[in-house]
């Protein structure tokens, strides 16, 4: 009994743990959802290579990851440029199934300055993979249009600002991926929807409890979970009672 | 003269007064609709889960009153467990108006997971109302399981799911009464326990914060739903397979052929509720073909054996007409007409179109208002009659039956032509968009009051023979 007990405690305080993160999780989750079907607008990029595309151009022909940076950041950003990279190459399909942006968002950042970071991560030959400077005013245009905000720190230098990934097919937004890090599984569903194939049902963050189905983001698999045994239960409770009730010498 | 049971009389008595306050909010409803009251829309939600869940609840508690009544011929059930179903039921509904009146819950009658953990009512509202389906729902399960029971002492399970008829012997004899009971009650069990499932995971979510899955709530819910609404139509049916050869002065008895259409019933109709969820497209497709399946497979052979017994009874009889014997003939009919209306929005084709339309809340009030409603005052009608035996004034019946005719299907009609018309359900005020919808309602209104009028009349003259039987009775 004291085992049970004990046992009962400890999941509690496990959940407990889980549902502090779930719910930030749920609520980045929220406002993910607000990006979807936002249209981003056109604009002249320039490229570490030294040439000048329209944004437009880069979603032509395959769906377009865009994330913002800025080249002197000693936060999160290159942390996070490089973990996309890492995560582009485990899941593949990258050029095929979608191409990747990486945008600097401080006006002080040149074409010079892409070119580095382009060199630092070694993808300064991947077709790709693309490192634009835009105008300044539409780059406000840009990340006012994915709220993604940012703010100078006047004592630093430095900007305190969020980490944002949004998948764009033909300009419009269809998924979106707050903070930082992102876990490679929610990329690997991500890169299912750019693959094109509809993904109906994925884990919501906290919402573990019996789900229905389980969708693998590695397989591409759909498979019945637990949950499901629950719709079971009734049945096979009303049957039960019903063969207990009347078991017993009819009149 | 025969004794009207004393549990059986309250019930009535409840009856009597729930159900016309229930369709006056049907009215209010029509009415803001229609754009008149605005002051009140804010009420309009609440209300809406109030005279869904109320009437619900009424059809069902009503309808196994009347079939336990029914079996009483046959069965004893227990004196305690009828005053505890009485009690709960009478509980259940006060926590219910506490909820919808001082909290303003308004997440309709099933309680769809999420919306009620996230509407803009007190969260203590939401408890209540939960607590409300909790209370109702464990005193009905304890209900249906004693029914069981009691029909258990005298039929072995094989005899009351009548299944020596399916083997071809006749002997023993089971009424009609006793098998599609048998088969409600252990759906019912069924149903119940997928409802209680989906109380504690929305209990989980109020009270411990711990989020559930959606699509499984859904199931869970609708299997609840579904399944409740249908069998209070079965017990309904039921009783009247009993009640109406009394007026017909022929038998009806079980068979082959009933009790084939039954036991399919039995086993086809708990995954019917599958097209409940037809637009949830992460159900998997296999699921949705089931859904249509299963739904013409559970309503269709019951129906039509149904509906021929019934027109065979009655078909050269000398039968005799008064209140009861016509609600309880007029009632099938309303069943089989809603049944038609519901098996056309059961068509995945045709629910691409219907889905939560008002054509919805058209069918299902067609068989409830029409069909089980109409059943269960008819059969109300007869205990009190047969306890009294007052007078009958046939000219003044036929004038209850037309108002209710004719305000009852006027405003069905109304819902019916709205749906068509693409007005969706559940919208308390229609915007410029569906300025349409509002006429209809409008006319919808007025043949409801008309209904309302014909119900009281009705009432006046049931409630004088229930004060008699009442007062022999108690
Ligand atoms: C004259 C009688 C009645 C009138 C005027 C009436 C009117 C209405 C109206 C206007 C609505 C809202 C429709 C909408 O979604 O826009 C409604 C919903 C509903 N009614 Fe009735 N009704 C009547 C009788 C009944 C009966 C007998 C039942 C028995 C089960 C019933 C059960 C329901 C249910 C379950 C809902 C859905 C509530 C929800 O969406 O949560 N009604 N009724
Ligand atoms: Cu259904």
């Amino acid at each position: 009994m004291r085992v049970i007990i004990v046992g009962l405690l400890a999941t509690l305080a496990c959940c407990g743990a889980e549902l502090a993160q779930a719910a930030d999780l749920q609520s980045s989750l929220r406002n993910e959802v607000r990006l979807v079907d936002r249209r981003l607008p056109d604009m002249p990029l320039r490229l570490g290579d030294g040439r000048v595309v329209q944004l437009s151009s880069l979603w032509r022909d395959t769906p377009l990851l865009v994330t913002f940076f800025y080249q002197r950041c000693t936060g999160t950003c290159i942390p996070s440029l490089r973990l996309i990279r890492d995560a582009v190459q485990q899941v593949g399909g990258l050029g095929r199934d979608y191409r990747v942006l990486a945008l600097s968002f401080d006006d002080v950042d040149t074409v010079a300055d892409m070119r580095l970071q382009a060199d630092a991560m070694e993808l300064a030959s991947d077709p790709n993979w693309f490192f634009a400077v835009a105008a300044g005013k539409n780059v406000a245009q840009i990340t006012s249009e994915l709220d993604f905000g940012y703010w100078r720190d006047p004592s630093t230098g430095q900007y305190v600002h969020e980490s944002l990934l949004v998948a764009v097919d033909q300009g419009r937004v269809i998924r979106a991926l707050l903070g930082y890090p992102i876990p490679l599984s929610r990329f690997r569903e991500l890169a299912w929807e750019l693959r094109g194939s509809f993904v109906p049902y994925y884990e919501v963050p906290g919402e573990r409890l019996l789900r229905c189905f389980e969708f693998n983001p590695r397989t591409g698999g759909f498979r019945p979970d637990w949950g499901l045994l629950l719709l079971l239960a009734q049945g096979v409770t009303a049957i039960a009672v019903a063969l207990t009730v009347f078991n017993r010498p009819a009149r | 003269m025969r004794k009207a049971n004393t549990h059986t009389l309250y019930w009535i008595g409840i009856t009597l007064v729930l159900f016309p306050i229930l369709v006056v909010l049907g009215i209010y409803m029509r009415t803001v609709q229609f754009g008149q009251l605005p002051a009140t829309q804010s009420w309009f939600y609440p209300m809406m889960t109030l005279h869904g869940l109320g009437m619900v609840g009424v059809c069902y508690a009503a309808s196994m009153a009347c079939a336990v009544d029914a079996l009483r011929r046959y069965i004893e059930p227990s004196g305690a467990i009828s005053w505890l179903a009485l009690a709960g039921t009478v509980a259940g509904v006060v926590l219910l108006l506490v909820s919808v009146f001082l909290g303003k819950f308004a997440a309709g009658w099933y309680f769809l997971y999420p919306l009620p953990m996230r509407g803009n009512w007190p969260a203590w509202s939401t408890v209540m109302f939960l607590s409300a389906i909790t209370v109702l729902g464990a005193t009905w399960l304890i209900w249906s399981v004693d029914m069981l029971r009691a029909i258990a002492r005298r039929y072995s399970l094989s005899e009351a799911l009548g299944w020596h008829y399916l083997a071809g012997r006749t002997e023993p004899e089971v009424p009609p009464l006793v098998l599609i009971t048998t088969v409600s009650l252990i759906a019912c069990v069924a149903c119940l326990v997928a409802g209680v499932i989906a109380l504690a995971l929305s209990f989980a979510d109020v009270l411990g914060g711990v989020r559930s899955d959606a699509l499984l709530m859904k199931n869970l819910t609708f299997f609840f739903g579904h399944v409740l609404v249908n069998l209070s139509m079965y017990l309904g049916l039921a009783v009247t397979y009993e009640v109406l050869p009394e007026y017909a002065g022929r038998p009806w008895k079980a068979n082959k052929i009933v009790a084939l259409s039954w036991n399919t019933v039995l086993v086809v109709f708990l995954a019917a509720y599958f097209h409940h969820l037809y637009m949830d497209f992460v159900q998997p497709v296999v699921v949705q073909y089931i859904g249509q399946v299963a739904s013409y497979i559970s309503s269709i052979p019951a129906a039509v054996v149904t509906l021929f017994g019934a027109l065979m009874l009655v078909y050269r009889s000398k039968m005799r007409w008064n209140l009861a014997s016509i609600l309880l003939f007029v009632g099938l009919a309303g069943w089989a007409i809603g049944g038609g209306g519901a098996g056309i929005d059961s068509t995945i084709l045709v629910n691409m179109k219907f889905h939560n339309t008002l054509w919805v809340p058209a069918h299902f009030h067609t068989y409830m208002l029409m069909g089980l409603m109409l059943l269960v005052t008819g059969y109300f009608y007869h205990c009190c009659q047969a306890a009294t035996e007052l007078p009958e004034k046939p000219s003044f019946h036929n004038l209850v039956i037309l108002l209710l005719m004719v305000g009852g299907y006027g405003m069905l009609f109304m819902f019916y032509l709205s749906g068509a018309a693409s007005i969706p359900r559940r919208f308390a005020v229609y915007p410029a968009e569906l300025a349409h919808g509002a006429g209809y309602a409008g006319l919808g209104a007025l043949f409801a009051a008309l209904f309302l009028v014909g119900l009281i009349v009705f009432f006046v003259e049931i409630g004088k023979r229930w004060i008699r039987a009442f007062r022999v009775a108690v």
